[in-house]
């Protein structure tokens, strides 16, 4: 049931109207009615794993309620770890299973060695890798004793299978979720309108823009063998678009949601393709997953070797990022994305200004060449690396690469298939980040204040272009978030 | 000699530390001070400054001892302790 499918609007529409007009003054009875939605929309999308989903939450209720009553430190690691193992357990099963195999026998084979150990024919359950991450979250939290374990069944539940944000995130932790589901939460016509705009911004993201791009980057990748080097960049440049149109988009209807429903959910996204150096991009890109990492496999790493100085970051990053790929699948392809990711930050290692932020506010509205250039080089060393997530194989990949460095990059792009003219989605393109770039203070591309005026006629306007763009423009094949798979 | 500092001296000591880290002295020490308060103390730099008291103090802290720390008044407390145990 994917947010942008009329099955989900009626879906969400009744659950709204219950949720407000019937059921508003019971937070219990509101907590409940938000669980059964969330197995409810669980079930409509992928019904076979609805029992793992409840069973698992069940498994880290008690082990956390028990690791908070238990006094003896050596039952409190028991569980602990047996919660570490349950959430890595799965995941290791369900995604990485296969891979390990085909490792094992591929490492084999180099010296020699042919081993017959066949693969299972595993489905993966939908939104496992968020939902384990946000269990994890709540387990080691409890450990470092940052929080207590709650001890109502029905808000730990709801808040693993918190809909807006299970198949695709953003990774709430508990104690941003937890406190919410605990507390009454009170309708706000600002914040719905907030929410509703949010929603909007992320539909024309995901309609127009992401699956527009998708019929390009079929295209050129899938013959890209046919194609010249310049027609290649413009495909790989329509796929890292598309891939943030499309992740970003979901994010914005996510979190839009949830503030209709009264939750402020993680922000996900920070305008990322604005970023001037890498360590800005990932504080902007994933955002819910690069601070997860951050926090429970980043920094303990740069704690254990922090006695190594550059080299010590170095290594923290580099094993942090090469696990952000892995967490995507069970590729080579991702384990080299992320590995790429953790070189580029050799440079800013090296300068010792990865942790230096960037502030956005100081900047005029043309920022000065240097800063653009940053932010293109970024946005280039980034999109190359796109091209391994969009690739099946790391040799799929070379092949691109290989026929995107030549001279025919200096040639005009064209595209072989007449039906895909490419001004429209330039376009658009250049709409949504000109708009975003506008807005890249806010919290979303369409928050303003809505004070009277001349202002308030030109969001007017702006908000009847994109409703009509979503309408027009909006493709209506592709219902399915690229995210969801992960 | 760092094991019989008061309170005072590890402040001054920690304003040092926190000086030659951040390279910039825009901030003021109290003990509710924390780190979003203060510019360029990120998860990175906190690392260095936790770096550089363990050498200039001589002591070693736990992982976990770092993540109850909400101010600065916590990390002195957190190394008073240690330097009272040493």
């Amino acid at each position: 049931m994917a947010f942008n499918s009329f099955e989900f609007i009626l879906f969400f529409v009744a659950c709204y109207i219950i949720y407000w007009l019937m059921i508003s003054k019971q937070i219990k009875i509101q907590n409940l009615f938000l669980l059964l939605a969330g197995y409810v929309f669980y079930a409509r999308t992928n019904w076979h794993f609805l029992f793992y989903l409840i069973a698992f939450s069940a498994a880290n209720f008690f082990i956390g309620m028990y690791m908070e009553q238990t006094n003896n430190s050596r039952t409190k690691q028991w569980l602990y770890y047996t919660a570490l193992l349950l959430g890595a357990g799965g995941l290791a099963f369900f995604k990485y299973f296969n891979f390990f195999i085909d490792s094992f026998k591929d490492a084999f084979q180099l010296i020699g060695i042919g081993l017959n150990i066949h693969t299972l024919n595993i489905i993966i359950p939908l939104g496992i890798s968020f939902f384990t991450f946000r269990t994890l979250s709540y387990i080691i939290d409890i450990h470092r004793e940052e929080i207590k374990a709650t001890k109502d069944w029905v808000i730990f539940f709801t808040y693993v299978s918190f809909f807006p944000s299970i198949l695709s995130g953003p990774i709430d932790r508990a104690k941003t979720l937890i406190p919410q589901l605990e507390k009454k939460r009170s309708f706000s016509v600002n914040e719905t309108i907030d929410g509703l705009s949010q929603i909007l911004w992320g539909l024309f993201k995901k309609a127009v823009i992401a699956d527009n791009c998708a019929s390009y980057t079929n295209e050129i990748f899938d013959h890209h063998q046919t194609y010249q080097a310049s027609t290649l960049v413009l495909g790989a440049f329509f796929y890292a678009i598309q891939l943030y149109a499309d992740f970003s988009g979901y994010s914005d209807m996510a979190i839009g949601i949830a503030r209709l429903l009264g939750f402020n959910i993680t922000k996900n996204f920070d305008f990322p393709f604005f970023a001037e150096n890498i360590a800005s991009f990932w504080r902007k890109w994933h955002m819910s997953l690069t601070t997860w990492l951050t926090d429970y496999i980043f920094t303990p790493l740069n704690f254990t070797f922090r006695r190594l100085g550059k080299k010590g970051l170095f290594f923290a990053i580099l094993i942090n990022y090469t696990l952000c790929g892995i967490w995507h699948g069970a590729n080579r392809t991702y384990i080299l994305y992320g590995f790429l990711h953790g070189c580029y930050f050799i440079p800013l290692i090296i300068k010792g200004t990865v942790g230096k932020k960037q502030n956005m506010n100081n900047n005029s509205l043309f920022s000065s060449f240097i800063r653009f250039m940053n932010r293109m080089g970024t946005f280039i060393l980034v999109m190359l690396t796109f091209v391994l997530f969009r690739a099946d194989t790391i040799q799929q990949a070379f092949s691109f690469y290989a026929r995107l460095f030549n001279t025919s990059v200096f040639s005009i792009p064209t595209i072989e298939n007449s039906n895909l003219p490419l001004l429209t989605p330039v376009l658009f393109i250049t709409a949504m980040l000109l708009i975003e770039w506008m807005q890249r203070t806010k919290e979303h591309a369409l928050q303003f204040n809505r004070s009277g005026g001349l202002k308030s006629y030109s969001i007017a306007l702006l908000y009847s272009l994109i409703i009509w763009s979503v309408i027009l423009w909006g493709y209506s094949g592709n219902k399915t978030f690229m995210y969801v798979k992960f | 000699m760092v094991n019989c500092m008061d309170r005072n001296e590890i402040i001054n000591e920690l304003r040092n530390i926190f000086i030659g880290i951040l390279h910039h002295e825009n901030f003021v020490m109290s003990e509710s001070l924390s780190a979003a308060e203060v510019d360029g103390w990120d998860s990175l730099s906190h690392m260095n400054i936790i770096t550089e008291i363990e050498h200039r103090f001589n002591v070693r802290f736990k992982l976990m001892e770092l993540n109850k720390l909400n101010n600065l008044g916590n990390l002195i407390t957190l190394l008073e302790a240690k330097l009272q145990h040493k």
